[in-house]
């Protein structure tokens, strides 16, 4: 359920990227699947990577983390009661802490879903305080904190790029493990050595995706999705952007969810989250991935299907398995609601689209001046006017070539969901960012410089950026969106042709989602 | 007879020396063929041989950020300018493969209309110049001007080679975008002093009633992937040129082994055989499920 990148200043990797960065009319010809040995290198976003458009007019100020009402976290509106119980009871079992006699381990992220996925409120993102620094010693483990895990930083995990023979890696390779914990008597397997990893730059992070409304995006048809990156293509044309689909193995559909839109279902996405984050075991991931007999503290999989009913309030849940929950969590609550000057309407139907009923938060209260802001950009940042503006200039440069911001659900078998507009700002397509993004890790068929369109629904209450948290402010992620290489070049160019006023709005209206 | 021979000798000297220049350039079997991604820069100008095109860079403009890898639908981006500051602007030059679009359309009248269209319905952009056919250097093209929040742009676009050729221009000066448009009148032939002519593109020519000969490719990786390639016919029917567009290099060197194989009917042009160029996307079959 998580993922990451890491940014650093390597002086062999900066001379690399000088010399490739002045053949930079050669344009096209990189290879299409980068090897992980020169993302590693181009894991290192340097200024010769970055575009010449200087940002000369001045860098706008990052209001933060927006206040006001949560708007997320909730069921979707017009559900059944029965759906809303059974929403109910499995947002409680995505709370649940997990622990040796649960299966959790041998080896593990964290304890919990909610734990990773809590800003702003459960099933969200990476929250303020990392609770991978409490976990890395609960119940007398020993666990050395890795390097890149620290109290404020972005809960994160790590993918080695390489094997020690070099061949590709790109496996989660978990942080802690359950040796020394008194739910764990006798089990005494070791960490991963990081510090040795970090040191050979093999280490690329991950942080969690917000799991919000992802049932309606689980809805899209493929057609639509195709429909949509065909809709807009002669305007990618214009901007440098093609993209493609992560599609499935087996059956060719279009996988979506994850950075890099590895996984095709909730479901799979639940299963694999649990086996890979906290080592429990599931129906769909069988078997532990460190099989060490004296770390097992619970048959596998740890995780199944009950056949004597469980005491929830929901019929349904009470025979379904942890990872059917999971799914269900994700599939019954509602996306996140965007701040607005005026008063949404809950739901506006016509003929054949209802858009998605939201609680609307007025915009200029929630939106806060960043501390120590200049008062231009403070006022501006409270602005419902500046807010407008950001999205139109949103749509001009062309962010919303990739960002598309509608798309319509097919027929659902959950109520009232069928045929519901919704605003994820995504294409859920791949595309290629660059050197300074590309972590080399291929997953499907997206190669090591690809990425999913991240959703930006809710980006306004996200704190950290990017699929490794490498930065907490949105002007510096715009920023990084363009290095050697990436499908977002012209689109930064352009944001670098805007004078300080519009780039302000345009990250107050990011804010204001 | 004499004094005649030697004139003639001359020029059939010197029009073998064409042809083998030409030959070494682009002929039947070059040791590297020339594909619309190897375009370059020298001495401030842009020069492709596969399009035939040379482009000046204006003063005042440097070499921008290279785009990424050519697309699995045929798309490239073949560079990108950046004005200095003071002037403040972007160009970038684009091709899309005729054969491989998402979208298919033949001709650019109706791919600068289509465009018209999706820039239109963007919100606060207006549409300065609507699609009209122009000149472009000595090609026939067709342009549309169109601004939003204070960025004036154009963009020209032209057919070379079964290619929709596009240079976009962006600028915060309306000025210096009517400079930028009359830079490409001076748009060139990269070729000029050969003058020799390229393969005729013709879509949709690899099918199975024009292919005598078919060899699949051996899997290699991800079965999902629609490949897209652009091969040479020659007049005999056989493969002398394969560009796969987009690939792993495993599939890459799977699909160029057995396309090479491949045989066709040699395609008529007046009742005489002649050199083509056509597309095919290369689907690896299911096996696995």
């Amino acid at each position: 359920m998580t993922t990451m990148n890491f940014t650093r200043a390597r002086s062999l990797a900066s001379l690399a990227a000088i010399l490739l960065g002045s053949a930079a009319w050669c344009g096209a010809a990189q290879a299409q699947n980068a090897a992980p040995a020169n993302a590693a290198a181009a894991n290192t976003a340097t200024a010769q990577n970055r575009s010449p458009t200087t940002p000369s007019r001045g860098a706008p100020v990052d209001p933060g983390v927006r206040g006001g009402a949560l708007g997320a976290g909730g069921a979707l509106p017009g559900l059944s009661d029965v759906e809303v119980q059974y929403f109910n009871a499995s947002k409680d079992v995505f709370q649940e802490v997990d622990a040796g006699p649960d299966g959790l381990g041998p080896r593990f992220n964290l304890d919990s879903c909610s734990g990773c996925h809590f800003q702003p409120t459960i099933g969200g993102t990476s929250p303020a305080t990392n609770p991978q620094v409490a976990v890395a010693t609960l119940l007398g483990a020993k666990n050395t904190l890795p390097s890149f895990i620290t109290a404020t930083g972005p809960v994160r995990e790590a993918r080695f790029v390489r094997n020690p023979d070099g061949s590709p890696d790109g496996g989660v390779h978990d942080l802690f493990v359950i040796t020394g914990r008194s739910d764990a008597p006798g089990c005494n397997i070791a960490q991963p050595n990081f510090a040795a990893e970090v040191a050979r730059n093999n280490v690329i992070f991950r942080i969690p995706t917000p799991v919000f409304g992802l049932g309606l995006v689980e809805s899209v048809s493929d057609g639509a999705l195709e429909a949509n990156l065909a809709a807009n293509a002669q305007q990618k044309r214009s901007l440098g952007i093609s993209g493609r689909f992560n599609r499935n193995g087996n059956d060719s559909t279009i996988a979506r969810f994850g950075w890099k839109a590895q996984n095709k279902s909730l479901l799979l996405f639940a299963g694999e989250a649990y086996n890979v984050e906290m080592g429990i075991t599931n129906e769909l991931f069988q078997n532990e991935r460190e099989s060490d007999p004296a770390c097992q503290f619970k048959f596998t999989p740890n995780d199944g299907t009950p056949l004597v009913a469980g005491d929830t309030a929901s019929p349904s849940a009470n025979f379904q398995s942890d990872i059917g929950l999971f799914a269900a969590f994700m599939r019954l609550s509602a996306p996140p609601a965007p701040a607005t000057s005026a008063a949404a309407p809950v739901a506006q139907a016509s003929a054949t689209t209802t858009a998605v009923a939201s609680v609307a938060t007025d915009v200029s209260s929630v939106l806060p001046s960043a501390a120590g802001s200049p008062a231009n950009a403070a006022s501006s940042a409270t602005s419902g006017v500046s807010v407008a503006r950001g999205g139109q200039v949103f749509s001009n440069i062309g962010c919303q070539a990739c960002h598309t911001k509608s798309l319509t659900t097919a027929q659902s078998r959950l109520t009232g969901q069928s045929n519901v507009a919704i605003q994820p700002f995504s294409d859920f397509a791949v595309h290629d960012m660059g050197a300074g993004l590309a972590d080399g890790v291929s997953q499907g068929t997206a190669n090591g410089n690809e990425f999913r369109t991240a959703p930006l629904w809710g980006v306004g209450q996200r704190i950290f950026f990017l699929h490794d948290g490498r930065t907490k402010d949105l002007n510096e992620a715009i920023q990084q969106h363009a290095s050697r290489g990436s499908e977002a070049n012209t689109v930064i160019n352009n944001y670098n042709l805007l004078p300080q006023g519009d780039k302000q709005s345009l990250v107050n209206f990011l804010r204001s989602l | 007879m004499r004094r005649l021979f030697f004139p003639a000798a001359a020029a059939v000297a010197v029009a073998a020396c064409i042809v083998g220049l030409g030959v070494a350039r682009y002929g039947a079997a070059p040791e590297r063929p020339v594909n619309p991604e190897d375009g370059l820069v020298a001495n401030g100008a842009y020069s492709s041989d596969y399009f035939n095109l040379s482009y000046r860079l204006p003063d005042g403009w440097a070499a921008g950020l290279a785009g990424p890898a050519p697309s699995q639908s045929g798309y490239y981006v073949l560079g990108t300018w950046v004005a200095n500051d003071d002037l403040g602007g972007t160009v970038l030059v684009a091709a899309q493969d005729m054969f491989f679009a998402e979208k298919p359309a033949d001709d650019v009248g109706a791919i600068a209309a289509d465009f018209r269209q999706v820039i239109s319905s963007v919100d606060g952009m207006t549409i300065d110049r609507e699609p009209a056919a122009v000149r472009i250097g000595k090609r026939p093209g067709h342009r549309v001007d169109f601004s939003g929040v204070g960025l004036h742009r154009a963009m020209f676009a032209l057919e070379i080679r079964c290619h929709v050729v596009t240079f976009n221009l962006t600028t915060r000066d309306p000025d210096l975008l009517a400079q930028l448009a009359r830079s490409l009148d001076d748009l060139d032939e990269a070729r000029k002093t050969l003058g020799l002519s390229v393969p005729d593109c013709v879509r949709d020519y690899a099918v199975a009633d024009n292919i005598v000969h078919r060899v699949e490719p051996a899997d290699a990786g991800a079965k999902t992937a629609a490949i897209p390639v652009r091969i040479v016919v020659g007049q005999d029917g056989s493969v002398k040129q394969v560009h796969v567009i987009r690939a792993t290099a495993a599939q890459r060197r799977n699909i160029e082994e057995a396309l090479r194989q491949w045989k066709f009917k040699p395609y008529m042009r007046q009742g005489r055989a002649v050199d083509i160029e056509t597309g095919v996307m290369i689907k690896f079959k299911q096996t696995d499920m």
